[in-house]
């Protein structure tokens, strides 16, 4: 492997030059992409840049196509980049190719894409994590420094903590969703994957920022989110959410525990934070998302782009045949949900009771960070998985996001950082949460854990036996 | 909650997704599944909880920007003719399904003429 993939971008980028750069990107897509199928699309003639990016395939862009992982979208080339697209190319970023995900951002494992599942480079026979799994696998089998995914519920953490990478999501409403193709948009945001939390701050301080285009984007003032990379945790108070931590067993569980040590030998002080609510995310998740994606899907009818049917002899055909033939099953699953949870008889049962549980949620989270900065648990209560494990039992698949959902409902902040390997070689990871707009919080910390521990040094089998 | 078949097809026909018979009972019986799970939202007590968030999203300045180019638009459309969108017959019960046919896929770059 090139000694300059190996290393984060922001040293990387001192050692070459840009199409220097990006031709080793591409070199390296060429090399692995075919036994870890992340990306989609390659842009073989991307422009020279500082910073090759690898862009999930539901952040639209003008120069390649964006499926969502879809059949239905298979053929999609958007007519504008999306604002945090845009923002990258403003600042010499080449966008060099397009990565796999679980369709519509619908998923744990990327197994529900249309084109094949990504691969995780620890172990291809196992999941990449999802929905964001061709970013994670890209950035982990060091294809590109730098990738960007998307979040509903844990969709970048999760895979960046399958793949002993770091995944990223800001607080709602810190980069512009313009552009980010619609699922829950609620809870939906742009996140970051990286091989290190410098190159995370860094990369936000690009796209973080009000947008015109996405009235939800906040005016709150973005930029300097690497200021306190160096300060360490001395003096810093963290939670442990005992409801989420304390069922947890086994490897997880010490590598948690060794983790949070970390954390209180840098100084830091611990305790353990109630959050009694948390055990009810996954249900909430799933009436929420759901009922959301069943409004924001409705505009694939076959009529104005995607895919249209061509049984159909009807408007309402048109429509049915067309969803029908171009939504994959857990695509279909989620609307049929979300429709389900928002008709006549049983919204107040479900999409209302759901949204009055979430709000005792953001208040019980609101109240724990009155006495600490920052809450911890793991990223997942668990390792990756063999591919094919969940496919059967889509309750088991939702419940990967147990420790991820919270923060997309609650609106704030998490970062993934690895924080080991289980006893069989897989990444594990520590999972931080701050108040809304507590991104330098949580890189301050994540900052301290990389370098106290190096995790992120070690490589794929794949890479280092090269 | 138990969703049996009839319910499944009441949701369908709400979502506009076509499936078969199989398709349709797999589908009554996974939400079933899930929504037993999520049924253990009834024993929250939510008093004092609202559904509705307090923050209310902001609107733009109600003023004209440039909009998409209509090339680029046209480019995605499964069917298009003349600078418009090309869908079968709205209104139902009259001879036919005509407008659906050959030539309605006409890419615009050849429509020069019509402008």
């Amino acid at each position: 492997m090139n000694d300059v993939l190996a290393l984060p971008w922001s040293e990387a980028r001192e050692q070459v030059s840009p199409r220097e750069y990006v031709e080793t990107c591409l070199r390296a897509i060429e090399t692995h992409n075919e036994s870890l199928n992340a990306f989609l699309h390659v842009h073989r003639e991307a422009q020279p840049g500082a910073l090759p990016v690898a862009v999930k395939d539901n952040i639209v862009t003008t120069d390649m196509p964006s499926t969502c992982g879809s059949h239905i979208l298979r053929d999609f080339r958007s007519p504008f980049d999306a604002t945090a697209i845009a923002r990258l190319r403003a600042n010499g970023a080449a966008i060099v190719g397009k990565t796999n995900m679980d369709e519509f951002a619908m998923g744990s494992s990327n197994e529900h894409s249309a084109f094949g599942p990504a691969r995780n480079p620890w172990d291809p026979s196992r999941v990449p994590g999802g929905s964001s799994g061709g970013s994670a696998a890209a950035v982990a089998a060091r294809m590109v420094p730098v990738a960007l995914g998307s979040e509903t519920g844990g969709s970048v953490r999760q895979p960046a903590a399958l793949c002993g990478v770091v995944g990223f999501k800001p607080t709602y409403g810190r980069i512009s969703r313009n552009g980010l193709v619609a699922f829950a948009s609620s809870l939906d945001q742009i996140g970051i994957v990286t091989k290190t939390v410098r190159d995370c701050a860094e990369v936000l301080e690009i796209v973080a920022g009000h947008d015109p285009y996405d009235s939800t984007s906040s005016s709150e003032p973005a930029g300097e989110y690497a200021h306190d990379l160096e300060r360490g945790v001395q003096g810093m108070r963290f939670g442990i959410v005992s409801k989420a931590v304390d069922r947890l067993e086994g490897e997880v569980r010490a590598n948690f525990d060794a983790a949070v040590d970390v954390l209180r030998r840098g100084g830091a002080t611990i305790e353990q934070v109630s959050i009694p609510t948390i055990g009810y995310a996954i249900a909430i998740y799933y009436i929420v998302a759901n009922a959301e994606a069943s409004a924001n899907l409705s505009r694939f009818d076959g009529i104005r782009y995607g895919h249209r049917s061509e049984m159909a002899r009807t408007l309402s055909e048109v429509y049915d045949a067309s969803r029908g033939e171009g939504f994959g099953a857990e695509v279909k699953r989620r609307i049929m949900l979300g429709t389900f949870a928002l008709s006549a008889g049983y919204y107040d049962a479900y999409y209302g009771r759901a949204q009055r549980v979430r709000a005792k949620l953001r208040h019980e989270f609101a109240e724990a960070f009155k006495g600490v900065d920052a809450l911890l648990t793991p990223t997942t209560p668990e390792p990756a998985f063999p591919i094919g494990a969940k496919t059967e039992d889509p309750l088991a698949m939702y419940l990967s996001d147990i420790f991820t959902a919270p923060a997309n409902l609650v609106g704030i902040p998490g970062i993934a950082v690895p924080s080991g390997f289980s006893a069989n070689g897989l990444p594990l990871s520590l999972q931080v949460m701050a108040p809304h707009f507590g991104e330098r919080t949580l890189f301050r910390a994540g900052a301290f854990f990389e370098r106290e521990t190096g995790y992120w040094r070690t490589l794929p089998p794949m890479l280092a036996a090269r | 909650m138990k969703i049996d078949l009839d319910e499944a097809r009441r949701v369908a026909a709400l979502a506009h997704l076509q499936f078969d018979d199989a398709g349709l009972e797999r589908m009554a019986a996974e939400m079933t599944k899930i929504l037993t799970y999520i049924d253990q939202l009834s024993e929250v007590d939510v008093e004092g909880f609202e559904e509705r968030d307090a923050t209310v999203t902001p609107f733009r300045a109600d003023e004209p920007h440039a909009s998409l180019d209509r090339e680029l638009v046209a480019r995605n459309a499964p069917s298009w003719r003349d600078g418009l969108f090309v869908v079968p017959k709205v209104i139902e019960g009259n001879a036919g399904v005509a407008t659906m046919g050959a030539a309605a896929s006409t890419p615009p770059s050849r429509e020069a003429g019509d402008e």
